[in-house]
């Protein structure tokens, strides 16, 4: 079982003429098969935790780490941007990150693609797709590589709202299926009332301010009364602690 | 008017075409009414230039020796200004401090006229193979340098992220993200460096050469014979057309292929450096 273990955490910026604190002391533990939203305004460091968590960036003192029983865990990483290779074609992507190219890891890049309903533009380059198809080739390579957590970085707020919706929705679907554990960042409540199953809350400086269970049943409605009201606790809650830009 | 002949009158061959025949037509009636012996009729023209493909010449080089000269020259000189300007243009884009120290060179280098590197090259080293040589890497190096090291700066960052976020070895990405991002600039380089080597090889040849394509429409020229120097012009015109239909365009179809469609700017459009002089 993964399990995702963030202690003390503190990242800083440093330009030449100021210093910029991205996270401090952030401590917060996960695992299993949890959906953990990580929410709070822009600035807050959302995205730097998760690319310190992913290794794209080191943090300035504390522990982020993600384990899979006693070594390092394998993590899909879901961008606000497709982020796919333009000049190689979407079967060519899953693989650039595989480990090995044989024909067991093509058929396996091939049935996530399938998964999003892509399996018939494997030999198609990203610039043939839409925004959402793109975006759904990368939730496919996320899954490809089999990770023990899934990291997302605001996957959804680039694209329209029914194309969002309908990807929320299969996220979900497949996170009930693969059992990962899931860590997705956003600034969109009602996002996170609808798909997680814990809620934190960054405030900003990149101060841990809340950390609350969502118990609501799956799958949830954005229009039912439950996960409506859920929404507005939150963003009372929100209001409470100062975190909406004034 | 039937449909079939109105689709060929409104063609853009057609208007092409009929704009290249009015002016051959003009251009032949118009001679004789001038009083100079010295501008040749269309005819003439062609007369020469099909003798000149028959290898029937009075000039010490056919049409053929002299473009297999130029052509060897050309790609001697570039693929040498490859050889230094890749690594330069990497160091630059990689490293301010480099950058610093050689921009001002590079930007004198892209503004100046070829006709100065063949003039200085002439000077130093005579009538050689070599001055051609150097003259073609002097006005192409530049070229490659800038194209190179804007190609740098520009590969993307985002998805040299997505490659370390997701494992993958230093050597993996610089080969499928580094590589490809970096084309259209070789590519460019490529385009740009050859066409101002090309000005500079024959303007080398002109003045210390004894040989090549330059030297013999010089020797046209010496001659006094109008048609071998407005023939060999065309001779470089189709020369050129033939490089960029035959070796450029394909190439480019071929690295290429993944962008999405045919009526987008040309791949080179995006953030190269072109100086036209």
């Amino acid at each position: 079982m993964a399990s995702i273990k963030v202690q003390s955490l503190r990242k800083e910026f440093v330009t030449s003429d100021s210093t910029v604190v991205a996270l401090e002391n952030a401590s917060f533990e996960a695992s299993g098969h949890v959906f953990v939203s990580i929410v709070g305004p822009s600035g807050c460091g959302k995205s730097t935790l998760l690319n310190i968590l992913s290794g794209i960036e080191t943090p300035t003192s504390g522990i982020a780490e993600i384990t899979e029983g006693d070594k390092k865990a394998r993590n899909g990483y879901v961008f606000q941007a497709a982020r796919l290779l333009p000049w190689r074609t979407v079967m060519d992507n899953l693989l650039f990150v595989q480990k090995d190219r044989d024909a067991e890891t093509r058929e396996r890049c091939q049935r996530y693609l399938e998964m999003v309903d892509l399996g018939h533009t494997a030999n198609k380059y990203p610039g043939q797709l839409s925004g959402g198809m793109q975006q759904r080739v990368g939730i496919a390579r996320a899954f490809s590589i089999e990770p023990d957590v899934l990291l997302m970085d605001e996957p959804f707020s680039h694209l329209d709202a029914i194309t969002g919706r309908s990807l929320r929705k299969e996220l979900h679907h497949i996170w009930m299926e693969t059992r990962k554990t899931v860590l997705f960042v956003t600034h969109d409540v009602g996002e996170a009332v609808e798909l997680s199953n814990r809620m934190v809350i960054f405030g900003q400086g990149g101060r841990l301010r809340e950390d609350m269970k969502i118990d609501l049943p799956f799958p949830r409605d954005p229009a039912d009364d439950a996960v409506a009201l859920t929404k507005a606790n939150v963003l009372r809650t929100f209001e409470e602690l100062d975190l909406v830009a004034s | 008017m039937p449909r079939g002949l109105r689709r060929f009158w409104r063609s853009t061959r057609t208007a092409r075409a009929i704009s290249i025949v009015s002016f051959l037509v003009g251009w032949q009636l118009l001679i004789p009414l001038l009083p100079t012996a010295l501008i040749p009729t269309p005819f003439e023209v062609g007369e020469f230039m099909w003798a000149e493909l028959r290898a029937d010449t009075l000039a010490p080089e056919t049409v053929y020796q002299a473009f297999a000269t130029s052509l060897r020259r050309l790609v001697t000189g570039f693929g040498i200004a490859l050889l230094i300007g890749i690594p330069i243009g990497l160091l630059m884009g990689l490293f301010k401090r480099v950058e610093e120290f050689l921009h001002d060179f590079v930007v004198v280098g892209l503004a100046m006229p070829s006709l100065v590197w063949a003039l200085i090259a002439a000077m130093w080293f005579g009538f050689v193979e070599r001055s051609s040589i150097i003259t073609v890497i002097l006005a192409s190096v530049t070229f490659v340098i800038i194209n190179v090291s804007e190609g740098v700066r520009a590969v993307p960052k985002d998805l040299l992220d997505m490659g370390r976020a997701y494992g993958t070895s230093d050597l993996h990405r610089v080969r499928h993200v580094v590589l490809p991002s970096l084309m259209p600039f070789l590519f460019a380089s490529l385009r740009y460096g050859l066409a101002n080597g090309w000005k500079g090889l024959v303007l080398a040849e002109i003045y210390a050469s004894t040989s090549g394509a330059g030297w013999t429409i010089r020797f046209w020229y010496d001659a006094r014979r109008a048609q071998g120097v407005i023939g060999y012009a065309l001779f470089f015109m189709i020369f050129a057309l033939l490089a960029e239909r035959l070796v450029f365009r394909r190439l480019s179809d071929r690295v290429f292929r993944w962008r999405p469609s045919q009526d987008q700017p040309p791949p080179e459009a995006e953030g190269s450096v072109q100086v036209n002089i």
